[in-house]
């Protein structure tokens, strides 16, 4: 590998020569025999000393670079200084591979360890955002219950041994042509993963290659292959759409590239005037998400009977003149929301998109690219397009392999990732199959359910730990390292380019051979250099597919779309990726566990969310332990009643009941085991029925609203319109200052002479609560940025939860098929606060620049701040809430924000440490703040810019334009207190045709 | 006023009522079987069941210190408390206590200066209980911050960080207040002791006189010694006297400076104080009633002094039950929604429990009182001294809790719990106050003699020729 970028890099022999050292087999073999208990403190590089040498080499101390550095280049991304500075931090550009998506990252470093992943601003798919996963992966990265050591056959073992082990028996495969040799990974979309499991193939030509992941978009792939003929996946012009018809898609949170889905989308509901317009949304589905939430108008159905719903909606644009047929179902939906839907589709033709969730039958989606298609939307809002790089999950051929398996057919697999016996669906018994494997290899982040009854375990290693690439929404991307693997871990490249080779390779190589073909012609060093420090080159390597209108009309034509409705002795069960955990991969992280469920707002728990009618009918309430059986198995779990939940419905939330760590173990049930292969999303024929017991739940905002207590009820449905003004977008423009009239009448008078804010910079922020969907990533950019601890279930449940930015949820309407806004708050930091006067200690004080600000050093511990706040926005630490956490997650604090010790109230501050540095950078500049050169953690994590964040005192600045705007209010504006966060009143954009209600109650509030 | 210590010999004629009035000590006491009788219960030996009552107290007292010491290390999570509601039941207790601590110099200064004689029986018990009292309080304030070892922050140190408190919280006045009320208290109820105890060292001998000699200052009885005395005393009443009222309303000014709807009310203050002297003569009460009956004092601490405090605590359980009323008036005549539902959400919401077992004991319980043979019945006045400080305990929590579990936004709001922690510190409040208070009834005069003589009708040199001007003199 070439290295001579650094010619310092050559003085630094001496630190090199010892790591090669340690790096031999000679080395470690001599180590092993004659100290075989220190050798384990070489292998498992957990302890301190190994840390702190790790962090000595990369601090580069004298200006060096690090002595890993010089042999495979990562390259800093925004600002390369001249020398490092110790405790500033550097970026780099990586990309996070995600199923077959990929997100772009740029990822805060401190002295070599990262601290905080940001979105690439410069990636077309994140565009600078990021969703709750990515943010979460910091800990991941951290996590301390990861596999730190290859085992074999359940002992500690090496990856030499590994390597002697998978020669021998390569070479007996080789002579058979890789007869009864198997990989199975999860689904990827990756130009080197591609192209090593070609030359695999080609090496081993018959074995086979399977994909499978228990959440993916399979559904979607092969819908639109019937349509088109090619494996291709739907693209989403969100932009472009007037009208948007979501059928039981989440693509806000938790569909497929939700980012940019969620930007766009947002994008055409930012309304800075009475005079701007607005996208609409139409929702149809079975549960509650976000995307409900966002909805102008939301169809509470069954999800099995949304294929129904589009066959339906498909009738009704053929009456209305379309050339569409679709077979007759007998449904029961309410005849004016379809047709009022379908003369929306068709006012909009071209600009309408209808989409589908990745629960929904391959049938549903090849109905909807179709309707697109006869809505003129094909290549206007949607086009299809095929990824060579994508390896898909395939069930089918997942559950060939398990057949094979259990038939004795399968002599070796190499399992890539993915937790198979885990995520397996019942009925699929791969646990079982694994045994009569001979020789097995599974590749794994944490010792789990299949690691123990395969072979070897290999210890993967985070991606923030490993070179690899990604290809996927616009273009591809290089995965760069941002720390050497903390536990010696291998990637998937790693071990699958060791399939192939006898060499020992590298994985930086084998990407830079892929990327040789992908960069073209011309200097390679440099592309390579610039595509690994932007980590993207835009070169798309996807090719467009063409919609075939004929074949996809004879497809829905030989589909059926009629299930029947579900009944109380018939339930439905949707499986849904966890908000949370997803398919279980961040089941053992800490901030995911506890970050709130954005509609349920519960915890370290799954539930059984069922409808208040189903409740009523079973006999049940919140908490209660429902047993839900499909006839086979069944599985108790708590009850949590789901405002706007279809009726007869369960909506189950995957990746729970994991045994894997610390933070997983014990936390909630694993319903896989209801799941089996013809309904692995949505299931029908199941019975639930109350169990014995109570499950308490830690849930962070109780049910109000729609609480058996009339008294709590009434009085937040009648201070609700003044906390989260709403309106709609034709009485907004009939009335523009609709959002003011909940104001104060009177002037309001200080008691005392208030200070000047005139002068200077003035923080202050706007948060947009149209843009606003409750996706949550601010919460957990927040936790990540401001060392927020994870407190565990108790604690939640003793209501002291430490999220600095929290997201209130309320519910408007009927119980059975409400409305839903989010609003989010964090210290609002007002002029006159109420909780700098009551502390007797002046620990909380306000600074020139308007920021509320905590001294936790001077901090006792009265709460009186707390209890004086009326946004409830301060966080104690009841306990010393930091006292248990492992070494290694020390390393995922930010080194510029204190850890507070328990007795010490916390708070949002403005995120004060970046308002800092950037005031020291422009400083160094010599010049002054510009808007945009603070981005404050909620802020830049925000995929719908509902945020902004600057000085107040700038006319210019996005805030102040932000807070220039008629709709913008001060909640609890009415005490005085002069919040610098003000909200842009929520406006929804309702179809005139089905507004008759609705307008009248959004009116007299 | 003027009294003689020690005349046995002399007053042996008061032993017939005189001219058909109320005496205040019955049972045909003279001066020297009144010190006998007094004095006689720290002299002989030390009941046995007195070690019993101890053997509680004390442990009650290690309940206490265990469940501080457990707080200390542990944190202050170990209590219910939770994000809205960050005040429990330690600032419950601590208002509990101040309260309770209102009595005593009530009954010492203002009725002193009120020229209130039956007040004489009762003062000295009632300024000793004030004064535990206010010791069970303070505990809390300086346990319940979350980082106790740095609880000194409050106080107006010169530090090397040059940062003064902050003079505009509510708890930096809280300290003053009661810092002050107690600093006070005590000088009062000392100044009070010395003849008495000066007495005591006359009746004592060996160590027992020196230590006693010690602390009685070198009383002698002197003329000069009686008129320094009595202005010294009345200048310690006449500063006591708005101290009484201040402290209470400084507590109050906890709630009422905030923006807590149910907190942020201006009634606090006189309502504070006039819950403070109910629930204070309510403690007075029970114990008085035990004490009495104990040591056989039913001639000093009679029935018409158990009756007049009884018109007090009528008197002011009816303010608090109008302040309650006009509470719920001002909630709904200001129009402001916040304020009214913290008001319905009292009454009706989850703490409704509460909110009615307060009601009943503060505002229902006293009324019984109209009735003189009630009024003048030991067992009804002791179950409903127990009551009053119960309700009066009942209503710190109703203004604490139910205020903080649901205000602005209904996102945040949230139910409170107590923990077995906060149950055991409370309980062993109790221990620390009484472990104080058996020690008081143990080893000083529980009845002020000099005072208690001084209204004897030996005391008035004319009291064979006129009338006692203001013997028994009610309200």
């Amino acid at each position: 590998m070439s290295n001579t970028i650094n010619p310092r890099v050559q003085g630094k022999t001496y630190w090199r020569s010892l790591d090669h050292l340690a790096e031999t087999p000679e080395f470690k073999e001599l180590v092993e025999k004659e100290f075989p208990e220190g050798a384990d403190e070489l292998k498992n590089p957990v302890s301190r000393r190994k840390f702190l040498s790790l962090m000595g080499a990369s601090m580069a101390l004298a200006g060096l670079t690090s002595c890993r550095r010089p042999v495979e280049k990562i390259i800093p991304y925004v600002v390369k200084p001249e020398e490092i500075i110790p405790g500033k931090p550097q970026y780099y550009a990586t990309n996070m591979p995600f199923g077959t998506e990929s997100f772009g990252l740029l990822v805060e470093s401190h002295e070599g360890r990262p601290t905080k992943i940001e979105g690439n601003k410069n990636h077309p798919a994140s565009g600078g955002s990021s969703n709750v996963f990515m943010q979460a992966e910091m800990l991941n990265l951290y996590d301390p219950d990861r596999s730190q050591i290859i085992l074999n056959k359940g002992k500690n073992s090496s990856w030499q041994a590994y390597r002697a082990a998978w020669k021998k028996l390569a070479a007996e495969h080789v002579e058979t042509g890789g007869e009864g040799l198997a990989i199975l990974s999860e689904s990827f979309s990756s130009p080197t993963m591609m192209r090593l499991s070609e030359a695999f193939m080609e090496k081993f030509p018959q074995a086979t290659w399977v994909t499978y992941d228990s959440v993916s978009d399979e559904n979607i792939f092969a819908g639109i292959q019937a349509a088109t003929g090619a494996l291709a996946r739907p693209k989403y012009r969100f932009k472009e759409a007037n009208v948007v018809l979501s059928l039981d898609s989440d693509f806000l949170q938790m569909d497929s590239n939700d980012i940019p889905h969620a930007r766009d989308f947002a994008g055409r509901r930012k309304v800075r005037s009475e005079n701007d317009s607005m996208n609409r949304l139409y929702v149809v589905e079975g549960t509650y998400t976000i995307t409900g939430g966002m909805a102008d108008h939301r169809l509470r159905v069954q999800s099995g009977q949304v294929g129904m719903f589009a066959a339906a909606l498909a009738h009704e644009l053929s009456a209305q003149g379309l050339d569409i047929k679709a077979p007759r179902v007998n449904a029961d939906f309410d005849k004016k929301w379809i047709s009022s839907v379908a003369k929306d589709l068709l006012a909009n033709r071209g600009k309408s998109l209808v989409l589908g969730g990745r629960r929904q039958p391959p049938e549903v989606h090849t109905l909807i690219a179709l309707i697109n298609d006869v809505l003129g939307n094909t290549n206007q809002t949607v086009a299809y397009s095929n990824n060579p790089d994508m390896q898909v999950s395939n069930l089918k051929s997942f559950v060939g392999l398990t057949q094979s398996m259990n038939a004795g057919k399968i002599e070796s697999l190499v399992i890539l990732g993915g937790n198979p016996v885990y995520q397996a669906p019942a009925g699929v018994d791969f646990a079982a199959g694994l045994k009569k494997v001979n020789h097995s290899v599974h590749l794994s982040s944490h010792v789990d359910e299949t690691s123990a009854n395969t072979t070897w375990h290999i210890n993967e290693a985070h991606f923030l730990e490993s070179w690899g690439d990604v290809s996927g929404y616009g273009g591809a991307g290089i995965i760069q390292p941002l720390i050497a693997p903390l536990f010696d871990g291998k990637s998937n490249i790693d071990v699958l380019a060791d399939l192939l080779s006898d060499e020992e390779v590298w994985a930086y190589g084998v990407i830079q051979e892929t990327w040789r073909g992908l960069l073209g012609t011309g200097n390679f060093d440099k592309a390579w250099r610039k595509a690994v420090h932007d980590g993207f080159h835009a070169s798309s390597r996807e090719t467009p597919v063409s919609m075939n209108k004929s074949r996809a009309q004879g497809a829905v034509s030989m589909s059926r779309y009629y299930s029947s409705t579900a009944s109380p002795d018939d339930m439905e069960v949707i499986f849904t990726a966890s908000f949370t955990n997803y398919d279980g991969r961040y089941a053992n992280n800490g901030w995911m566990q506890e970050l709130p469920d954005p509609v349920t707002k519960v915890t370290w728990d799954n539930v059984a969310l069922i409808s208040a009618n189903t409740a009523k009918h079973l006999g049940v309430k919140n908490q209660d332990r429902l047993k839900i059986s499909n006839g086979a198995t069944d599985v108790v779990l708590p009850v949590w009643i789901q405002p706007g939940m279809a009726d007869n419905t369960v909506a189950l939330e995957l990746g729970y009941g994991r045994e894997i760590g610390r933070v997983s173990t014990g936390v909630g049930s694993n319903v896989s085991i209801l799941r089996n292969t013809s309904g692995m999303n949505i299931a029908s024929g199941f019975t639930a029925e109350k169990a014995f017991g109570a499950h308490i739940l830690a849930c962070v905002q109780d049910h109000h609203g729609f609480d058996e207590e009339k008294l709590a009820a009434d009085a937040i449905q009648k201070r609700l319109p003044t906390i989260v003004r709403e309106s709609t977008l034709s009485d907004y423009q009939k009335d523009p200052e609709f959002a003011m009239a909940f104001a104060e009448k009177n002037e309001l008078k200080g008691m005392w002479k208030e200070h000047d804010y005139s002068e200077g910079n003035q923080w202050g922020m706007a948060i947009d609560l149209t843009s606003c969907t409750g996706c949550s990533a601010c919460t957990i950019a927040c936790q990540s940025e401001n060392n927020i601890p994870v407190i565990g279930k108790d604690e939640v449940s003793n209501g002291r939860d430490m999220s600095w930015i929290r997201l209130d949820r309320y519910y408007t309407g009927d119980v059975e098929d409400p409305e839903m806004v989010f609003q989010p708050i964090a210290c609002q930091h007002c002029e006159m606060a109420p909780c700098e006067g009551v502390c007797p200690v002046a620990a909380t004080t306000h600074s020139d620049e308007g920021l509320n600000e905590m001294a936790y050093n001077r901090c006792i511990g009265t709460r009186y701040c707390s209890n004086n706040c009326p946004y409830k926005v301060r966080r104690f630490n009841f306990f010393n809430y930091t006292k248990d956490m492992p070494e290694i997650v020390e390393m995922a604090m930010n080194p510029d924000v204190s850890i507070r010790f328990r007795g010490v109230m916390e708070k949002c501050t403005f995120c004060v440490q970046r308002i800092n540095v950037a005031k020291i950078d422009v400083k160094n500049e010599g010049r002054d703040l510009e808007d945009g050169d603070i981005v404050v953690a909620c802020q830049q994590a925000c995929p719908t810019d509902a945020i902004a964040f600057g000085n107040i005192n700038d006319p210019n600045s996005e805030v102040s334009k932000m807070k220039a705007q008629n709709r913008d209010y001060a909640l609890l504006g009415e005490l005085n207190l002069q919040p610098r966060t003000s909200y842009g009143a929520k406006l929804r954009n309702p179809n005139p045709d089905l507004e008759t209600e609705h307008a009248v109650a959004e009116h007299t509030a | 006023m003027s009294i003689l210590n020690k005349h046995p010999q002399r007053d042996s004629a008061a032993t017939e009522a005189v001219g058909g009035d109320e005496l205040l000590v019955t049972g045909g006491h003279t001066f020297s079987t009144l010190t006998d009788k007094v004095s006689g219960i720290v002299e002989t030996q030390t009941p046995p069941k007195w070690y019993l009552l101890f053997a509680m107290a004390v442990s009650g007292l290690m309940v206490l210190m265990g469940a501080i010491g457990w707080l200390v290390w542990e944190g202050t999570g170990i209590w219910g408390l939770n994000n809205p509601v960050g005040w429990g039941w330690a600032i419950v207790n601590f208002v509990f206590w101040v309260g309770i601590g209102h009595a005593g110099t009530l009954i010492s200064a203002i009725l002193f200066l009120l020229r209130q004689q039956w007040r004489t029986a009762i003062n000295r018990f009632a300024e000793a209980m004030t004064i535990f009292a206010v010791i069970s309080a303070l505990v809390f304030p300086g346990i319940h911050v979350g980082r106790v070892w740095l609880a000194y922050y409050m106080f107006p140190i010169p530090n090397q960080m040059l940062i003064w408190p902050n003079f505009r919280s509510p708890l930096l006045w809280d300290i003053f207040a009661v810092g002050t009320y107690f600093t006070v208290s005590t000088l009062f109820w000392y100044v009070g002791l010395i003849p008495d105890l000066a007495t005591l060292r006359d009746r004592a001998t060996n160590v027992r006189k020196k230590v006693l000699g010690f602390f009685a200052l070198g009383w002698r009885g002197g003329n000069r010694q009686w008129q320094h005395y009595e202005k010294a005393y009345l200048m310690l009443a006449g500063l006591a006297t708005p101290l009484v009222l201040s402290v209470h309303s400084v507590v109050a000014t906890d709630f009422a400076t905030s923006m807590v709807p149910g907190w942020h009310t201006t009634i606090f203050p006189p309502y504070f104080v006039a819950g403070a002297v109910f629930s204070g003569f309510g403690m007075v009460m029970t114990l008085a009633i035990i004490a009495r009956k104990i040591y056989g004092l039913e001639d000093i601490i009679t029935v018409n002094h158990l009756e007049k405090m009884n018109k007090i605590i009528l008197v002011t359980g009816s303010m608090v039950g109008y302040a309650y009323m006009t509470e719920f008036f001002i909630a709904w005549y200001s129009g402001n929604e916040y304020e009214f539902f913290a008001f319905i959400n009292r009454a009706l919401g989850p703490y409704a429990w509460a909110y009615w077992i307060m009601f009943l004991c503060n505002v229902i319980t006293p009324q019984i009182f109209w009735f003189k043979r009630l009024r003048r019945s030991i067992p009804v006045m002791f179950v409903a001294s127990i009551f009053v400080n119960i309700g009066m305990w009942f209503e710190r929590f109703v203004i604490t809790v139910t205020s903080l579990s649901r205000d602005y936004l209904p996102s945040s709001w949230d139910y409170y719990s107590p923990s077995i922690w906060d149950i055991l510190t409370f309980v062993g409040s109790f221990g620390l106050f009484f472990t104080f208070f058996l020690l008081f009834l143990r080893f000083l005069p529980m009845v002020a003699l000099s005072e208690v003589k001084g209204v004897m009708p030996e005391a008035d040199p004319h009291h064979y020729h006129h009338k006692p001007k203001s013997a028994g003199g009610a309200k």
